[in-house]
């Protein structure tokens, strides 16, 4: 690289004036060609990321293969003990039930909210005058901040006074009041209600989207051959809803998998650590217990299985783009 | 829109009536929580519930404003303050980024948006522990600065991807008849694009505000001191403290979905685009 730059300096010096400032213009607008300006446009932002996401990602993951304590996390010798926390996880039973949990959790709530949210979307489909209005009001819970959701649900779910334990008491289907919260399979529970409220309304609007993307034509045409509703139903708006279905469910998946603030409001991870999930037993290791290496190595374990997850959504979005 | 086939009168009504019923069965516990921000102590322990308050009581509201001990409109200016200073560095950065990638075919392109596009999925629990080193070595701790700067990494990545596309679908002729009037590159990006773009911008700055407004990881662990911490933590330090105080909490929960409900009634066409736009929430 070196020479060539030499040679073309050499080159250049041979020239008249004229001819030589034109070469290197010339040579000075190629480097910058239309599209090569746009990274100008670009940089700030990609900095700004580099800086505040990228850099730490680095450095949550050289944390945990450390040993960083509350003494040495910002000042002080740091040791490297390899793959000490990693290992020491596998026989740690919060961990194991915590990675349990947040699959169960995840593919759970997938569920209730994509079917929910599905027959929502088939539903609002339909023409009639409050369709698109109630629709939108729909959206709210998917808007109001995590923490208040938890509160809400906690109120709901409350023992003594939650309107819950009433209405199953009205119907005579439990004697005594439920302790929702604080018994380890009922919170789960909880937390899947709470979540999938969040959820319907995500599931509905992109599924609704979708809907409209069908064309018509195919409706009227298997009306004609004589398709009754479920035919038609898994015969062309299943198959091609089948994008939207996709990434439906991976960015429910990426969402709900690394949820935090509901878990953390809600139950804090307890009753006797039952409804831990990755990012609350992180955090927990982390900043209450201030065992920041193994609480870091918890959130790779998390990030990693995200990523995994994630290509499928890069696939779906970048094969969408360049085509 | 006209041939259009609407249900008929009868089916009409059930339909709509349907509705109804789905709506307030959904948004229960939105009601729930207000009407018992509206009660008194006394009446939410009451056996049976009651469905709406019988004794109508604000001196949940008005007991946050006099006495020191839980300020909520305190942290209620603590997350505008934060919400909007995150959401200012998230248009400002995400605006000429998403025209660069969208208009320019340079090299490095793919691997930017293919980074902006995974750091949407990012679990907050990876960032927390080197954002805090980060923030005490740069002495922000314990600032809003702090919360500012961690919340618009959530607004930016976002941003990106939606204006992307608003800046792809504008015609090209566009631009360079700015060029002809005598525009350079940066001007018509100014003058021309971002005013077309403005939906997009507007979509933006909604999501980036939302996320800030509902973030309580950043806010809670960058930010020790209580009256500097952002309403979500205040509610969530409240629960901790005085957990049983349902009229206070939920009067809490009430005053942090103002802002959120004021958004949806007068922005609400933006709030679907930005949904269906394909994105995660942060």
């Amino acid at each position: 690289m070196g020479c060539c730059t030499e040679l073309y300096l050499c080159k250049l010096a041979r020239q008249p004036f004229s001819i030589r400032k034109e070469l290197f213009m010339g040579k000075i607008k190629k480097k910058f060609r239309y599209d090569n300006v746009g990274i100008f446009f670009v940089l700030p932002a990609f900095i700004y990321m580099l800086v505040f996401v990228g850099y730490p990602i680095i450095r949550n993951i050289i944390l945990s293969f450390q040993d960083v304590g509350a003494g040495n996390l910002v000042r002080g010798a740091k040791n490297f003990v390899m793959f000490d926390n990693y290992v020491e996880l596998m026989g740690d039973k919060v961990f194991t039930t915590s990675l349990f949990n947040t699959l169960r959790y995840t593919v759970l709530c997938l569920v209730f909210q994509f079917v929910i949210g599905f027959a929502l979307a088939l539903f609002f489909n339909r023409k009639f005058a409050f369709a698109k209005p109630i629709r939108g009001i729909l959206l709210v819970p998917w808007m109001i901040p995590v923490t208040v959701t938890a509160l809400m649900f906690k109120l709901l779910f409350a023992t003594d006074i939650g309107v819950i334990n009433f209405i199953l008491r009205s119907l005579h289907l439990i004697g005594k009041n439920i302790e929702w919260l604080t018994t380890p399979g009922t919170a789960m529970f909880a937390l899947i209600c709470a979540n999938v409220w969040i959820g319907i309304p995500f599931n509905m609007i992109l599924i609704s989207t979708g809907l409209t993307t069908i064309p018509k034509e195919l409706y009227e045409s298997s009306s004609i051959d004589g398709a009754n509703k479920v035919q038609t139903f898994m015969k062309i708006t299943l198959p091609l809803l089948k994008p939207t279905i996709e990434s439906v469910l991976i960015l429910g998946f990426i969402y709900t998998f690394k949820v935090y603030d509901l878990v953390y409001v809600m139950t804090s991870g307890g009753p006797v650590n039952s409804t831990h999930m990755l990012s609350t037993y992180s955090y927990k290791l982390s900043f209450e217990m201030f065992k920041y290496s193994k609480g870091s190595a918890v959130a790779n374990v998390l990030l990693v299985i995200l990523l995994i997850v994630g290509v499928f959504y890069i696939k779906a979005t970048t094969d969408e783009e360049e085509a | 829109m006209d041939d259009e086939k609407r249900a008929s009168g009868k089916k009409n009504i059930i339909l709509c009536v349907a509705s109804v019923l789905i709506l307030c069965i959904l948004l229960f516990p939105l009601y729930w929580a207000f009407i018992t921000s509206l009660k008194t102590e006394q009446e939410i322990f009451q056996n049976p519930p009651t469905f709406y308050p019988h004794i109508v009581n604000s001196k949940s509201y008005a007991a946050q404003v006099e006495t020191g001990d839980f300020n909520m409109f305190r942290s209620f200016g603590n997350s505008f303050l934060i919400s909007i200073g995150a959401t200012v560095i998230a248009v400002l950065l995400a605006v000429p980024a998403s025209y660069g990638i969208a208009k320019y075919r340079f090299k490095g392109r793919k691997i930017m948006l293919l980074s902006f596009l995974v750091t949407q999925m990012l679990p907050v629990s990876v960032l927390l522990t080197p954002m805090f080193i980060m923030f005490k070595n740069l002495h922000v701790y314990n600032t809003w600065v702090a919360a500012v700067l961690a919340d618009a990494t959530i607004g930016i990545p976002f941003s990106i991807l939606i204006l992307k596309n608003y800046f792809a679908s504008i015609p090209k002729d566009l631009e360079e008849a700015a060029y002809l009037d005598g525009c350079n590159r940066f001007t018509a990006f100014i003058r021309i694009l971002i005013p077309i773009a403005r939906p997009g911008v507007m979509v933006c700055a909604i999501f980036s505000f939302l996320y800030a407004w509902g973030d309580l990881a950043y806010g809670m662990t960058f930010i020790l001191d209580q009256e500097k911490r952002p309403i979500t933590a205040g509610i969530f330090n409240f629960m901790g403290q005085y957990g049983t105080k349902w009229s206070y909490l939920t009067a809490f929960a009430v005053v942090t979905i103002i802002p959120v409900a004021l958004i949806f009634i007068f922005m609400q066409k933006y709030i679907v685009s930005g949904m269906t736009s394909g994105a995660v929430k942060g």
